[in-house]
């Protein structure tokens, strides 16, 4: 005991009584990393504005159900889209400088997929109502679009539709392997769900048009371009010689008309491209006659590339004449064209070459050269040289969309193929949303704060707009700046092939309209998921935490909020550059 | 990144190392790792002055600051008191600077280890004496500037392979780690914490201020040690099995030169010569570890 207390006497331990806390380590900072999400170069490039990051990072967390509802604040029709959409996004992925693009198409249509299997109800804001009812022709893209979002923002809207069953072109326009009509009714049934009214069979007169004027507050049309564009040549209309529109309407009505033999498809487009590959699921075989050559085919490249894997023939710069019926055959004599220098829109410019016709003997010929309105009344008002006007008449020249209002009437809205200068399905969507946003700005602040209030809606540059950046949601934090691939530290990331989408055999996909690209499972589509980038958004990957020296990097209680504390933090800089997103920002600090 | 450690931090804000210091973030992971049942023992390094001045400090675990020489043999003689106490839970760390291990320290490691002290030896190599003004250690890579090497007399003698010296006693666990590979780092701790014996962990961590690199890059730059092979990361279990922990993507040392100011005088001709040094000494640890390239 003694010597216990000898010890304790004689030993002296020096023992510290309070932390390093005391001193304030952040007056040594000069530069000031802060969180600033940006914007990923995807969700500019989708006309949608989608916010594909974020997407992404919630399938690779297995949130599906968010990752759906995420895509349904910009998109009503995710089924279709994941289908039938072009899929820019892909076009501008960082990560195809790495190694190769997301799939990001197969996984909005696993998630539209998972979604309708699983029926789930998507939980999304809805504004409070404001009192006003919309008319909109045509349910169409377009149309769906513009009311889905104007029911977001608290507008009642009735659709009015010509034919028997809501989807316009999606229903009688694209062919069936592309997209199913059981995809298509999944997600109008989920659109009726949240509200939205379609009346179908009830078409739109030029009277019946008048009285939607005087009966709703605004009017929004979106009837598409219907008529087919004629070649003008000496023989259409005429025996063997048909429409493509109509074809592809008709076999979406059920029917199989008889296509034996050889029939020629006029035209470079996804119409010409649906004709032909419809002929050769009817037993035919199809020729793709084109003036052009086929880089210049406004048609989607990978569905040309699909038509010809199918056994449809391509003939290039090769110029319709004259078609002549003889006996059940058709004689189609095309001009020979060639390339000779640029035109004004940088394509190749065809001129003929030489004289010499070229005669073309095939059982029928569809033309499927482009369409336009039906009605004239369906088309916008002619630009003004002046541009918008904004004094009596309210004329506004939006990039979807062409708003008119004469002498304080009812708002008339034109959106879709009617305006679009690219016609497609992911734009006449965007068109539709514009033209919600647009009107509601119209009723809320007037004319003259529509082009402020929409550019605030930019997604980065534009011309994508966000519902969600215009209902004021978290997305609105995001800086416009776009990440470049030179952001992003890729030392994160390793090479991983894309997915390879299961599909069927040419000799299966030959035989039916089956749909041709076959579902993933939600394994394979976390793991694609899973290679995205998110440039720009922080998924809570914790390099900043982890790597800070000053442990200045406080996390909230369920890991998700974080933030720098700046008592202590150097301003090192480390965060922001081992953040593999570029979700940080490194900045000088401001002078006291 | 997912790591399998502790969420609660045993080191404290406001200690006052370098911004951008690696030698702190080493620690972090070190202590995420072991967890608060530690005791550590600290030679003369930069830790001496980041650990704090009395009566601060920025550990919240128990620290004996302790003399250059003696990390091993103090370690030595807290491990023997707590045997005696009947602690065989808490785990006794000497955290040393490359000054303190390559050098100074050695000799009492070497005496440790070959006693097979029940410890772990964890040298943060920042490469020279950066706490008394960036003097060339035995670590000091060729090439390099510091204060003591300057201008034309850059060092011109090889880095002393530290790792090799310690398998060379033949203890149970010897191990290279770096700063920029945590979930590596983290398992190789605790790995050594669960061994009986002595383990020595040779930490890669990299000095903004001495090797004259912008703060931010500290981290890159310490990767780049790895992807580029002049630092591999592979453990020695008993002094005869090696495994080698990653296969790197096989960049040119020059790309890692080229970021620090301290090998800025490196000629094209220097860094072909640095070249031949990584692969020769890349070939001989694939031969150690029985693999080939």
């Amino acid at each position: 005991m003694e010597t216990e207390l000898s010890l304790k006497k004689n030993l002296y331990m020096a023992r510290t009584s309070v932390t390093t806390e005391s001193n304030k380590t952040g007056s040594w900072r000069f530069l000031r990393p802060k969180y600033e999400e940006k914007t990923s170069p995807c969700s500019t490039a989708c006309p949608a504005g989608e916010d594909i990051a974020r997407i992404e990072m919630l399938i690779t967390q297995g949130a599906f159900k968010e990752a759906w509802e995420t895509i349904l604040r910009e998109n009503p029709l995710p089924g279709v889209c994941g289908r039938v959409c072009y899929h820019p996004c892909e076009g501008r992925c960082n990560r195809r400088e790495f190694d190769t693009s997301i799939a990001v198409h197969t996984m909005e249509r696993f998630l539209a997929d998972t979604a309708a299997r699983n029926e789930t109800k998507p939980a999304l804001e809805r504004l409070p109502p404001k009192g006003k009812r919309v008319a909109i022709i045509g349910s169409g893209p377009a149309g769906l679009s513009a009311a889905w979002f104007l029911n977001m923002l608290g507008y009642d809207s009735e659709i009015f539709e010509a034919m028997p069953e809501a989807g316009g072109l999606l229903r009688w326009g694209i062919p069936a392997y592309r997209l199913p009509a059981t995809v298509l009714s999944n997600e109008v049934a989920r659109l009726e769900s949240q509200g939205v009214r379609i009346r179908v069979g009830e078409a739109v007169t030029a009277s019946r048009f008048e009285e939607l004027k005087t009966s709703y507050d605004a009017v929004f049309l979106g009837c598409g371009y219907w008529r087919n564009r004629a070649l003008n040549i000496p023989g259409e209309p005429g025996q063997g010689v048909e429409d493509g529109m109509s074809f592809l309407r008709q076999l979406r009505q059920g029917a199989k008309p008889d296509v034996t033999g050889v029939s020629a498809v006029i035209g470079g487009g996804n119409t010409a491209i649906d004709v032909a590959r419809s002929i050769i699921r009817l037993g035919g075989r199809a020729v793709i006659i084109y003036r052009r050559r086929r880089e210049d085919m406004p048609a989607f490249d990978e569905e040309i590339e699909s038509a010809l894997e199918e056994g449809a023939e391509l003939r290039e710069l090769l110029a319709p004449v004259q078609i002549a019926a003889i006996g059940s055959d058709c004689i189609l004599t095309v001009q020979q064209m060639k390339v000779e220098g640029l035109d004004r829109d940088g394509r190749g410019k065809i001129v003929t070459a030489g004289t010499s016709l070229v005669e073309i003997s095939v059982q029928r010929v569809f033309v499927a050269t482009g369409t336009t309105a039906v009605e004239a009344w369906h088309e916008p008002p002619p630009a003004a040289e002046a541009g918008d006007q904004h004094n009596a008449s309210v004329h506004l020249y939006l990039s979807h969309c062409t708003l008119q209002q004469e002498q304080q009437g009812t708002p008339i809205i034109y959106g879709g193929d009617l305006t679009n200068t690219d016609k497609n399905v992911t734009q006449a969507i965007a068109s539709g949303k514009q033209a919600a946003m647009a009107l509601d700005t119209l009723f809320q602040s007037g004319a003259d704060a529509v082009r402020e209030r929409l550019s605030a809606c930019l997604v980065g540059e534009g011309p994508s707009l966000s519902m969600e950046i215009y209902m004021n949601g978290p997305r609105k934090e995001r800086k416009p700046h776009i990440v470049s691939y030179q952001e992003i530290n890729t030392d994160y990331f390793q090479f991983e092939p894309r997915v390879i989408q299961p599909r069927l055999l040419i000799e299966e996909r030959t035989s039916s309209f089956d749909e041709i690209e076959l579902k993933i499972s939600a394994n394979t589509a976390m793991r694609e998921a899973g290679r995205c980038f998110n440039c720009g958004i922080c998924n809570n990957c914790d390099n900043c935490y982890l790597f800070c020296p000053d442990v200045c990097i406080l996390r909230g209680r369920d890991m998700t909020e974080r933030h720098i504390d700046y008592d202590y933090c150097k301003g090192c800089g480390l965060c922001v550059v081992e953040c593999p997103r570029n979700a940080m920002t490194l900045g000088e600090e401001e002078k006291l | 990144m997912q790591l399998d450690a502790l969420d609660k931090e045993l080191m404290c804000s406001g200690h006052v190392g370098c911004p951008g210091c690696g030698a702190t973030i080493a620690m972090r992971f070190v202590l995420k790792a072991l967890g608060e049942k530690t005791v550590m023992v600290l030679p003369a390094c930069c830790w001496s002055v980041i650990a704090g001045p009395f009566p601060q400090s920025s550990l919240k675990i128990p620290v004996i600051h302790t003399a250059f020489e003696t990390g091993g043999a103090t370690a030595s003689g807290v491990r023997a008191a707590l045997d005696m106490k009947g602690d065989k839970e808490t785990t006794v760390i000497t955290w040393a600077g490359d000054g303190g291990t390559f050098d100074i320290g050695f000799q009492a490691l070497s005496g440790a280890v070959e006693r097979n002290e029940d410890f772990i030896y964890a040298c943060y190599d920042n490469e020279a004496y950066m706490n008394t003004g960036i003097q060339r250690s035995s670590s000091t890579p060729y090439g390099a500037w510091t204060t003591t090497t300057t201008g034309a007399d850059w060092k011109k003698l090889r880095k002393k392979n530290i790792v090799e010296a310690l398998v060379a006693h033949r203890i149970p666990y010897a191990a290279t780690a770096n700063i920029a590979f945590p979930e590596d780092l983290i398992r190789k701790v605790k790995k050594a914490k669960a061994i009986k014996g002595s383990k020595f962990l040779h930490i890669y961590a990299s000095c903004p201020t001495g090797w004259r690199i912008p703060s931010e890059m500290s981290i890159k730059i310490a990767r780049m040690a790895v992807q580029t092979n002049i630092f591999p990361l592979y453990e020695v279990e008993n002094g005869v099995n090696y495994t080698i922990n990653y296969k790197p993507r096989e960049y040119l040392v020059r790309e890692y030169f080229k970021l620090q100011g301290r090998f800025r005088h490196l000629k094209d001709t220097d860094l072909d010569q640095i070249q031949e040094m990584v692969n020769e000494d890349w070939a001989l640890l694939l031969r150690k570890a029985g693999e080939h390239a």
